[in-house]
């Protein structure tokens, strides 16, 4: 990371700080949200923009999250603090076992399977498995995380707690750019035969992308559930991985700061158009369109290296 | 034995819309290699389509010519639907990375489907019951509907027709050709831009056909259903084989009848996620679907 990238970083993340001062609670609700949406999004990009899987089943690990904090508060009477590691490892785990017959498959069939994917788990949550997910409307109540006796209950508490997220999902990525693995994804997006003959385990790496992501995206389910102290199936149901697959790709895949604006622009654009309700989703498929059109790798690509353009230039 | 047969002809009718919508998904992966997720709300638009026009024409027409001019008005106006969908969203980004036009795809499908919600609002609408008698016969105790039959019969046809159409003429061959590598098929002198408007006019033309369909089956349309619908021929595609043409046709209908089946025997509820279980078995065991060639990997 060099300088330029540091001041903007910082002048980034000092933004968010302060930003919380100058809006009201229900922007600080907006923005909490957008901060969530931003951590998944920047795990989706971990398997679609770097390790290149058109993964369109996010939403699942995210729901994981969300939903095993929630169920082992609500039903099992857990503290929240208790439930967060369950939150990570749980998505974990099942990211490993649902990739792991299916990472052979090329894009489009992988695509297909990660919504098949989505689907039967929105069912499951929705036909009330095991009596525990609380059927269609879902389970709401879930208590406040405390922490040493401070209570979470606040939205301002809950913003820089996402914030604090935010900061570790960044900090994580980083460093996954600038270490073996992160090296080996790209290798294996840029030509998998190719970095299978240089010796990297590509259905290791491959499986290490799905897993790191899901813990990610499972952590920000857990602060989805406490900011709306309640989880549905509707939160985390197909559409909604296909926004996240979205915001990578407007933004520009493996672009840090390529994701953020993707999801400023997919999901904080949209509040401020509010007022149009019904005619914003029409202009922002046109949008969606056109910005594909002028800037096909996204609005914010990303650049490796110093390569000369003339190499670069297809 | 007469419950089988019963889900047999309801999951065949089923089958055979789900596959008329999965060759539209099927020709233009087969052509652009491109997943076209507006396709399903191209299909919800000609069902809204087909509803106005019933609307306007009926009572000045007999139920014959009725149901004819219908189906004519709603399969040119899908059509042009599908053309400029293609020259707008997909054309200019033909040499983009894949995953843009996919971007793009999803984008026509909120502007169509946000759209529709405008024009005709968010509230389901209803076919009106009298656009088909409504005729029942029974063999052997097993209903089937005028409805029914009708179905089958027009999509057969349609079938028929498209087989003859790809293998029997020079368009169709042109289509296949364009299929197994563009580059080449230019340099053999054929008119790659006509070939995919032309896929994307059948293809609309056929959706165009599953959509009124729907409409006059379920009776209900709304919004949204391109996606659900959408979806499943989708499905029914990929199990088949994607970019394979009878492989639409066969995967539409076991799909159908394995829906239909499911609804019958196990439960509701839970036909959607066994629909979707089935996909992630057959994606496992047999990555390419039922009729799909594999591809060796070149090196």
């Amino acid at each position: 990371m060099n300088t330029k990238n540091i001041v903007y970083y910082g002048i980034f993340l000092f933004s968010l700080i302060i930003l919380p001062f100058f809006l009201n609670s229900d922007w600080v609700s907006v923005m909490t949200t957008f901060i969530i949406y931003s951590i998944v999004s920047l795990s989706q990009d971990i398997v679609l923009g770097r390790a290149g899987m058109f993964d369109m089943g996010h939403a699942i690990f995210f729901g994981l999250g969300a939903y095993s904090t929630a169920i082992l508060n609500m039903v099992y009477g857990w503290p929240i603090l208790a439930t967060i590691p369950i939150a990570i490892i749980l998505p974990i785990v099942a990211s490993i076992i649902l990739a792991a017959p299916i990472i052979h498959l090329r894009g489009d069939y992988l695509l297909v399977t990660t919504i098949g994917f989505n689907i039967v788990f929105t069912q499951a949550l929705k036909n009330n498995v095991f009596g525990i997910t609380g059927g269609p409307n879902g389970i709401f109540g879930v208590e406040p995380l405390k922490i040493l006796g401070f209570v979470f209950s606040s939205q301002l508490s809950i913003y820089y707690l996402a914030f604090f997220i935010l900061l570790l999902t960044l900090i994580v990525i980083h460093n996954l750019e600038t270490s073996k693995p992160g090296r080996a994804l790209h290798y294996l997006n840029l030509d998998s035969l190719a970095s299978e003959c240089i010796g990297i385990n590509t259905r290791f790496y491959r499986l290490y992308s799905f897993a790191l992501s899901a813990a990610l995206a499972g952590l920000a389910g857990v602060v989805f559930t406490l900011q709306f102290s309640a989880v549905s199936p509707g939160a985390f149901n197909f559409i909604q991985s296909v926004l996240f697959f979205t915001i990578v790709l407007v933004g520009g895949p493996s672009s840090i700061p390529g994701v953020l604006l993707g999801t400023f622009f997919m999901f904080v654009v949209p509040e401020i158009f509010r007022q149009f309700a019904e005619a914003r989703y029409l202009v922002f498929g046109v949008a969606m369109i056109l910005i594909m059109i002028w800037r096909p790798k996204g609005i914010w690509p990303v650049k490796f290296g110093r390569i000369p353009n003339y190499l670069t230039k297809e | 034995m007469e419950i089988f047969f019963q889900q047999l002809v309801n999951g065949l009718t089923i089958g055979s819309i789900y596959a008329l919508v999965a060759l539209g998904y099927t020709m233009v992966y087969g052509v652009l290699k491109l997943i076209n997720f507006a396709h399903g709300d191209l299909v919800a638009l000609s069902a809204y389509i087909g509803l106005v026009t019933v609307m306007q024409l009926m009572g000045a027409l007999s139920p014959v010519l009725l149901i004819i001019a219908t189906f004519i008005i709603t399969m040119i106006l899908t059509s042009l639907g599908g053309l400029i969908l293609e020259r707008a969203a997909y054309r200019p980004l033909r040499k983009a990375p894949r995953l843009s036009a996919v971007v793009s795809a999803l984008g026509a499908s909120m502007i169509i489907e946000n759209g529709i919600m405008l024009i005709w609002g968010p509230m389901p609408r209803i076919f009106p019951a009298s656009a088909v008698p409504n005729a029942n016969y029974n063999i052997h105790g097993v209903y089937i509907s005028l409805m029914q039959v009708l179905v089958l019969v027009i999509s057969f046809i349609l079938m028929v027709a498209l087989y003859l159409f790809v293998n029997r003429t020079k368009l169709g061959t042109a289509m296949r050709a364009c299929a197994i590598d563009q580059d080449a098929a230019r340099l053999m002198g054929i008119d790659v831009n006509k070939v995919i408007v032309t896929t994307f006019i059948i293809g609309s033309a056929l959706g165009a056909v599953g959509g009124l369909f729907i409409g006059m089956y379920y009776r209900g349309i709304y919004f949204n259903m391109g996606w659900i619908y959408g979806l499943n021929a989708f499905v029914a595609a990929i199990i088949g084989g994607i970019g394979n043409i009878p492989g639409a046709m066969l995967g539409g209908m076991l799909l159908g009848i394995f829906n239909a089946f499911i609804a019958g025997y196990v439960s509701s509820s839970w036909s959607l996620a066994l629909t979707y279980v089935l996909l992630i078995v057959i994606m496992i065991l047999r990555p390419t679907g039922i009729l799909g060639e594999r591809v060796a990997e070149k090196v």
